[in-house]
């Protein structure tokens, strides 16, 4: 297949470095954050944008940001590497629920997650 | 920190479930759970979580949606570069940053694109919405 760099993928990709720049912050994938943005930025249907999110995250995105904590000593190698096997299997047993669902269900339910993420962000920085 | 060997194994089920149901990439999981669960400070949790994500363990997940058809190559390559050059920048921040005002606000951030999400599904109750999975074709 021929990837042509269209304006909109300049676009996906400067909002995706601002979106890295959070991740990088934060310790997250970015995952979480690139779903609202193709959704909402980019008019994606729920499932196409968390598929599409997938993506971002089979390359090692996070190695320069991980070489700076490993650097500081802010690595557990062994917890790290236990938590693996699990995200690989628990992902496909996921993935196969998510593409069962409707994108309504979906959706909403990816809003909670977000949500909720949200709120103990709050909780865990402001009110504890 | 001696966690338990099958404590952590569950846990990386756990949040497994969670990556491939959102197609999130699980750090927004895999940290919380570090630190309440496992009882990790901040940023180890947040070093952890990044070392984590380093092998591509959501490939599972993305060959499921693949099936589908619900992937987007090229917007998926390029969130990931950005995702790379942000990355880097931001970890250099993170380290030196007491980021407690910054967390709370990336939460109130995530807050807001939960309901900006919902509202979008809830303001059009008749309307199909999103299509159904599979049932979109190239953008």
């Amino acid at each position: 297949m021929t990837v042509r760099i269209s304006p909109r993928l300049v676009v996906v990709f400067l909002a995706a470095c601002v979106v890295g720049a959070f991740g990088g912050l934060f310790g997250v994938g970015g995952g979480i954050l690139f779903v609202p943005l193709l959704v909402l930025g980019f008019g994606f249907g729920q499932h196409r944008a968390q598929g599409t999110t997938l993506v971002a995250l089979v390359p090692p995105t996070g190695l320069l940001a991980f070489v700076n904590y490993a650097r500081a000593g802010q690595v557990d190698w062994r917890v790290g590497l236990l938590l693996m096997p699990g995200v690989f299997l628990g992902g496909i047993a996921g993935a196969r629920l998510a593409l069962r669902l409707a994108p309504r269900p979906m959706r909403v339910l990816f809003a909670a997650l977000v949500f909720l993420a949200g709120l103990f962000e709050v909780y865990a920085s402001w009110l504890r | 920190m001696t966690a338990g060997v099958v404590e952590v194994l569950l846990l990386g089920l756990a949040a497994g479930l969670l990556v491939g149901l959102m197609g999130v990439g699980g750090g927004i999981i895999v940290v919380p759970l570090l630190v309440h669960v496992l009882g990790f400070a901040q940023h180890l949790a947040q070093g952890t979580s990044l070392f984590l994500l380093l092998p591509p363990i959501g490939l599972g997940a993305l060959r499921e949606y693949w099936k589908t058809g619900d992937v987007d190559l090229p917007a998926g390559i390029a969130c990931a570069a950005g995702a790379l050059a942000g990355g880097y920048g931001g970890s250099l921040v993170a380290l030196w940053l007491p980021a407690r005002h910054l967390k709370a606000l990336f939460g109130i951030f995530l807050v807001a694109a939960a309901i900006l999400l919902l509202r979008q599904v809830l303001a059009r109750p008749d309307a199909t919405g999103d299509p159904e999975p599979g049932g979109e074709s190239g953008s």
